[in-house]
């Protein structure tokens, strides 16, 4: 009680009341979380403004409900402006008092928001009290230009054996996962978010995963895994599920990418997941056509292009002179049937710096992840690749590309050389080993070690169908019996002549054993 | 067009001349007669009424919580750029006044005051 009446007494004597004039304008009409204003004549776009309940009450009602409600102004008219509601529409009614902020809409960023779980005005919603960041930033805001970007030079290892060898990403690089539902897509996010705790501190990134039009249920088992995997020591949730506005669906990747350049320009790594940018679209193209704007292809407004790209471009690796830090973006996208040439897969993937394409047919196959090695690609990542794994996944891509073809070839042929046959054992192999489970990444050492044995023929030995079996043997021996031989991987980045030898030997030593 | 003609009318009402006003809206029925789409006269004064209401809405006005203080308020209120000539009493101010006049918002009254100070306590 004491504290309580402390704390009103020193607001008494510190407050000094609002003397000057401001601007306002009165709700013309309300629907569907938009609202038409009338005055507010000196509004800028993207300012925000504040919907307040309290001004035609007495006293004694207003307190009774004294939270007031934001909104976005996201169309500026000749007789008046439009806004998003960012809360309850149901609460805004006509002849409301709309007052200006006087400010863009900004979030509130800081090192305090790290194991959180917060919405795009970045309020806690996990009910563990405020998150104490009072940095203020605003969400939309220019994305570096050429000056102070470096090129990708770091990796960033998803612990995912297919794609650390194949489709390497790196940091300050923006690389999409595109796949039809329940291909895995958000569970190579996931992973790769869990991956980043073999890390050192030193050069763990900060993590920050979106989730745009998500069932509640799903994104609190998400956050129940990472608490449990001890991986929301370094990660940040920011939450707009499917029963949110629309308007807070559309800004959340922008909260996600202020959250994460806070990190980067304070010279650390950080790397932000949209999942995903599709329903982020859906939700963009329902408040324009709401504010009216005129619909364009798949009655998109005609700026979800430039939606799309003022976003991924946030994602960089910023020079020497700007900290070195670097932000980078994994967007998910949800095809339908397979489909990468509807309009918004389209646009984010030439946006993107490549993409990794799941097929549902993989996935049907039991293969995770069910990557299409041929249409996924990397356009960057190769020249962030550590030396190790570049030594050992040299000619992967192109062979399993191969074997693709030879597979799709033998259902039709009957007898085959023992050439082809080879072939088609070899790629039968490096699939099997290329299979992961699900929340399970490898520490890239691990990743190296495995894909080197299977590259150098130490699998051959086995019948295709013991591969798997076999490689999770080899990962037991490695962990139990090899750890000269990955702390040096891991220390020196490259597999040296030495290590070579010395792991070799160990390799012989485990084909003998497990005859 | 419905909003073409409802403009013209707006345009009209804004000049100080009442006849030509006047003038205006007997040619848009005659016409609208001529071409045969009087259904849109009920359009028309609708807009027209919500037009009105939104003018009025903008209009300058000063409420003052007690009636004594009208005075003083609208003085203050002139200085602030707000020129209403009376005040309308709203207890439910509290205290001191508060004025508006377009989209300018001038509020010195207790209640205000009062809710800004339980908003930086209770956030």
């Amino acid at each position: 009680m004491e504290s309580i009446i402390k704390r009103i007494e020193k607001e008494l004597e510190s407050f000094a009341p609002a003397a000057g004039a401001e601007e306002t304008g009165i709700v013309r009409a309300t629907g569907d979380g938009i609202a038409e204003i009338d005055g507010l004549t000196s509004a800028v776009l993207s300012e925000m403004v504040l919907f307040d309940p309290t001004f035609d009450r007495t006293l004694e009602d207003a307190l009774k409900d004294p939270e007031p409600i934001f909104g976005l102004l996201l169309n500026l008219e000749e007789d008046g402006v439009r806004a998003a509601v960012l809360g309850d529409a149901s609460k805004v009614y006509e002849g409301m008092l709309v007052r200006r902020l006087g400010r863009l809409l900004s979030i509130p960023v800081g090192d305090s928001l790290i194991g959180r779980v917060v919405n795009p005005l970045g309020e806690a919603v996990d009910g563990k009290g405020p998150t104490g960041a009072t940095k203020q930033v605003p969400i939309e805001r220019e994305a570096y230009g050429v000056i102070d970007r470096a090129p990708v030079n770091t990796p960033l290892h998803t612990g995912i054996k297919a794609i650390d060898a194949m489709i390497p990403i790196g940091r300050g690089q923006r690389e999409l996962i595109i796949g039809d539902r329940g291909t895995g897509k958000t569970t190579i996010a996931i992973d790769t978010i869990l991956n980043q705790k073999s890390e050192s501190p030193e050069t763990r990134p900060i993590c920050i995963y979106v989730a745009i039009g998500q069932k509640e249920s799903k994104t609190a088992k998400i956050v129940a895994e990472l608490e449990e995997k001890g991986a929301m020591e370094y990660t940040i949730v920011v939450t707009a599920p499917a029963s949110s506005p629309a308007a807070f669906q559309f800004l959340a990747p922008f909260a996600g990418a202020a959250i994460g350049e806070h990190f980067m320009e304070a010279g650390k790594d950080a790397l932000v997941i949209y999942d995903d940018l599709s329903k982020q679209a859906v939700a963009y193209r329902q408040l324009s056509l709401l504010l009216r704007r005129p619909p364009g292809r798949e009655a998109y407004p005609g700026d979800i292009f430039y939606l799309h790209s003022r976003l991924l471009e946030r994602a960089a690796k910023l020079s020497k002179e700007r900290g070195g830090g670097s932000l980078t973006a994994l967007p998910i996208i949800e095809t339908q049937e397979g489909d990468v040439s509807a309009y918004i897969p389209t646009n984010v993937i030439s946006i993107t710096d490549g993409q990794i394409f799941l097929l549902a047919d993989l996935f049907n196959k039991g293969m995770r992840p069910a990557i299409d090695v041929g249409i996924s690609v990397s356009r960057v990542g190769s020249s962030a690749q550590t030396k190790a794994m570049k030594k050992v996944s040299g000619k992967i891509k192109l062979e399993l590309a191969q074997f693709r073809e030879l597979e799709a070839f033998m259902q039709f042929a009957s007898d085959l050389d023992e050439e082809t046959k080879k072939r088609i054992d070899a790629g039968r192999r490096m699939t099997e080993v290329l299979k992961q489970p699900d929340g399970k990444p490898l520490p890239f050492e691990l990743e190296a070690a495995i894909i080197f044995a299977a590259t150098n023929g130490y699998f051959d030995s086995f019948a295709p169908e013991e591969t798997s079996a076999v490689e999770r043997k080899l990962q037991d021996f490695l962990v139990r019996e090899a750890g000269d031989v990955l702390g040096a991987i891991r220390e020196k980045r490259e597999i040296t002549e030495e290590t070579e030898r010395l792991y070799r030997e160990l390799l012989e030593k485990f084909v003998e054993r497990s005859k | 067009m419905m909003d073409t003609y409802t403009r013209v009318l707006e345009i009209a009402a804004e000049t100080a001349d009442e006849a030509v006003a006047e003038t205006a809206v007997t040619k848009l029925i005659t016409h609208l007669k001529s071409a045969g789409r009087e259904k849109l006269l009920p359009s028309i004064a609708a807009e027209l009424r919500k037009i009105a209401a939104r003018r009025r809405a903008l209009r300058p006005v000063v409420e003052v919580a007690h009636a004594d203080d009208e005075r003083a308020a609208l003085l203050e209120a002139k200085e602030a750029g707000i020129d209403a000539r009376h005040a309308v009493v709203n207890p439910s101010l509290i205290s001191g006044w508060r004025g508006r006049t377009g989209s300018v918002l001038v509020d010195r009254s207790g209640k205000r005051a009062l809710i800004d100070i339980y908003r930086n306590v209770t956030s």
